[in-house]
């Protein structure tokens, strides 16, 4: 019996994967991974957890904001090549709707519907926003008024663009209230949300900001 | 691939294929959609103490346990966890929410609609996986009841809300509104918050103990019982398939950790709850508690690994008992060493041994314990290179392992 096929498939995701680690990794058992101590075998699976570990931060950390009513987006500028995974899991989620991950230079387009999934691959998310809000705003020119906006954002940017619907602002009065100061554990908080990760999904996460002081940010 | 026309086009289609309300349903914010602020805060905060640790549910098609975010406490934050109204008429000793509090903050409530508005747009724009609701018991518990049910109702049907959704059941609520609130949620609870009825008389006196949360409990059982029959063995249950889960606070009440401990492996075996979430007692600003000392959160810890022991590595009760001292509380060091040293009295041969005794040594892992128990088919483990390469914590296993017929000693070992 060999690994499962969803092993070599986040394998073959890994920004390092070439054909010959991806034919190594089809010959090993399952038991081989799980307690080899070969070199060989053990970066594999490390290499296997990693974008695992990328694709489970991703699905938490990527924030979606709609486009009209038929599009929902986000940025994504992930390490390994996770962006139709993570696009499918997010269309999965959202059915009936169009998902768009991506960033400066390329972007993932999944729309799933009655347990199928149509997938696309763009350039710059500004562009294919842009084409599908012009498709859209075609069609409804055709059956009513209605107006699609367009997304005023620099996808090249860490920080992309503000949030329009007013959630991010909901999101964070939430978040401030969950925090509990007698139980302050920074060591485990950044080990829970690894700076690299929250960039890679262009997370604006803006610590306490409702408690925040000058000295919060170091000012002397 | 298909082209992003076609995309589009089909996305078009499903808004006229009864593709449910949720992609029509605008997403609410502060500024535009009307959300009190102060509300919204003071809610959150009424649901800091609780917890709820992942938002894993066995469906059919099982949810996954997703983390959205994490506070500076170090805890995961993956549901919208609020409180539908923070009114309330017990008069609990250690709550901010209790009649007897001198520092109330303003009463809020939601209404359902907007309640599930505002999970609906969390939810859509990937901030939490979930709702967790629980709520102040009002003038009465039976209708704010009534309407968490029809909060969770309008989030299913008229949002077509596929999220996870956990329920606190309100001390007394009746049982016909728990049945309504299971074919809702994905998990129901009700929290003990003392472990015996003459604990709970010391910190609420308005709350039976027996009648009010204990039977609570049956009910639910009862649902759960009923549901796993008709499922077939094996079976996720077709209700509630997260379960039900309980919490206490530990050190309101003067309870020692040993009482906490009978009382939760009662849970366990009784009542079948999954989890018992326990929570260090925090005094609060305001209530009768005030000037009680807050309980250390290493006590907490200490309770979550007595648990672990008991649930994951499947130690005996009388065994776990051993951890505690003779007033009955647990001191702050692992209690799986306390037992070594009581029960390990002769070095454990990860050549030979079984599983069970692999887990009773500290440093060894379920999952350590199933990896020695297949390397060693192939070949004998001989050094402590070997064990740290399979992921042991060498240095606390050594004293009890016998590698290569040797046998480390260290005073640790006898430390009383």
């Amino acid at each position: 019996m060999r690994v499962p096929e969803g092993f070599c498939r986040y394998l073959s995701m890994h920004e390092h994967c070439t054909e010959r680690v991806l034919a190594r990794a089809k010959v090993l058992r399952p038991e081989e991974v799980e307690t080899s101590t070969d070199p060989e075998t053990v970066r594999i699976k490390k290499m296997v957890y990693a974008v695992m570990g990328e694709s489970h931060r991703m699905k938490a950390f990527v924030r979606l904001a709609p486009q009209g009513e038929a599009v929902l987006y986000g940025f994504m500028e992930p390490r390994h090549r996770i962006g139709v995974h993570i696009c499918d899991s997010f269309a999965r989620r959202n059915e009936g709707t169009i998902i768009v991950l991506g960033n400066g230079r390329e972007s993932w387009i999944a729309l799933s519907w009655e347990g199928r999934i149509w997938r696309n691959r763009g350039g710059g998310m500004a562009e294919t926003l842009e084409k599908l809000r012009l498709m859209a705003a075609l069609r409804c020119g055709q059956d009513g008024s209605c107006e699609e906006k367009a997304v005023a954002c620099d996808f090249n940017d860490k920080n992309p663009c503000k949030d329009l619907s007013g959630v991010e602002d909901l999101w964070q009065v939430y978040y401030d209230s969950q925090y509990c100061p007698e139980r302050k554990n920074l060591a485990a908080f950044k080990r829970n949300m690894p700076r690299r990760d929250q960039e890679a999904a262009g997370l604006r996460l803006v610590q306490n900001r409702r408690n925040a002081t000058l000295d919060s940010f170091n000012i002397k | 691939m298909v082209s992003l026309d076609k995309i589009a086009h089909l996305a078009a289609e499903c808004r006229f294929d009864s593709s449910g309300p949720a992609q029509g349903a605008s997403l609410v914010g502060i500024d535009g959609g009307g959300i009190d602020a102060e509300k919204l805060s003071s809610l959150g905060e009424g649901t800091r103490h609780d917890v709820c640790a992942s938002t894993y549910s066995p469906r059919e098609k099982p949810l996954p346990g997703i983390c959205h975010a994490f506070t500076q406490d170090g805890r995961c934050v993956s549901l919208f966890k609020t409180l539908f109204t923070n009114h309330c008429t017990h008069q609990c000793s250690y709550c901010i929410n209790a009649t007897g509090c001198t520092n109330k903050t303003r009463a809020f409530s939601y209404t359902p609609e907007e309640l599930a508005r505002i999970t609906h747009s969390l939810y859509r724009s990937n901030y939490i996986e979930g709702l967790f609701l629980s709520s102040g018991a009002g003038r009465d518990e039976d209708r704010i009841t009534e309407k968490m049910i029809e909060t969770a109702r309008m989030l299913r049907e008229k949002f077509a809300f596929n999220g996870y959704i956990h329920l606190k059941v309100l001390p007394g609520c009746s049982q016909a509104h728990i049945q309504e609130a299971a074919l809702l949620a994905d998990r129901l609870s009700i929290n003990l918050e003392a472990a015996s009825s003459s604990h709970m008389n010391e910190i609420c006196s308005t709350k039976d103990y027996n009648n009010d949360i204990l039977q609570r409990q049956r009910y639910i059982q009862q649902i759960l019982n009923g549901s796993s029959s008709s499922s077939g063995s094996g079976r996720s249950p077709s209700v509630l398939p997260a379960g039900q889960t309980t919490q206490l606070i530990v050190g309101a009440a003067g309870e020692s950790d040993e009482e906490i401990f009978q009382r939760v492996i009662h849970e366990y075996r009784e009542i079948g709850v999954k989890r018992a979430y326990y929570s260090a007692f925090s005094p609060q600003e305001g209530t009768p508690l005030e000037s009680k000392a807050a309980q250390p959160l290493w006590r907490e810890h200490r309770l979550y690994q007595m648990d672990w022991l008991y649930r994951i590595y499947h130690f005996r009760a009388e065994e776990i008992s051993h951890a505690f001292n003779e007033d009955g509380f647990l001191g702050n060091a692992d209690p799986k060493m306390a037992i070594a040293r009581e029960f390990l009295d002769r070095p454990v041969d990860p050549n030979t041994a079984t599983l069970p005794e692999l887990l009773r040594v500290p440093g060894i892992g379920p999952k350590s314990a199933r990896r020695i128990m297949a390397i060693r088919k192939s070949r004998p483990i001989g050094s402590k290179a070997d064990l740290s390469a399979m992921g042991i914590a060498v240095k606390r296993a050594a004293p009890f392992l016998k590698i290569n017929g040797w046998r480390d000693t260290t005073l640790e070992m006898w430390q009383p």
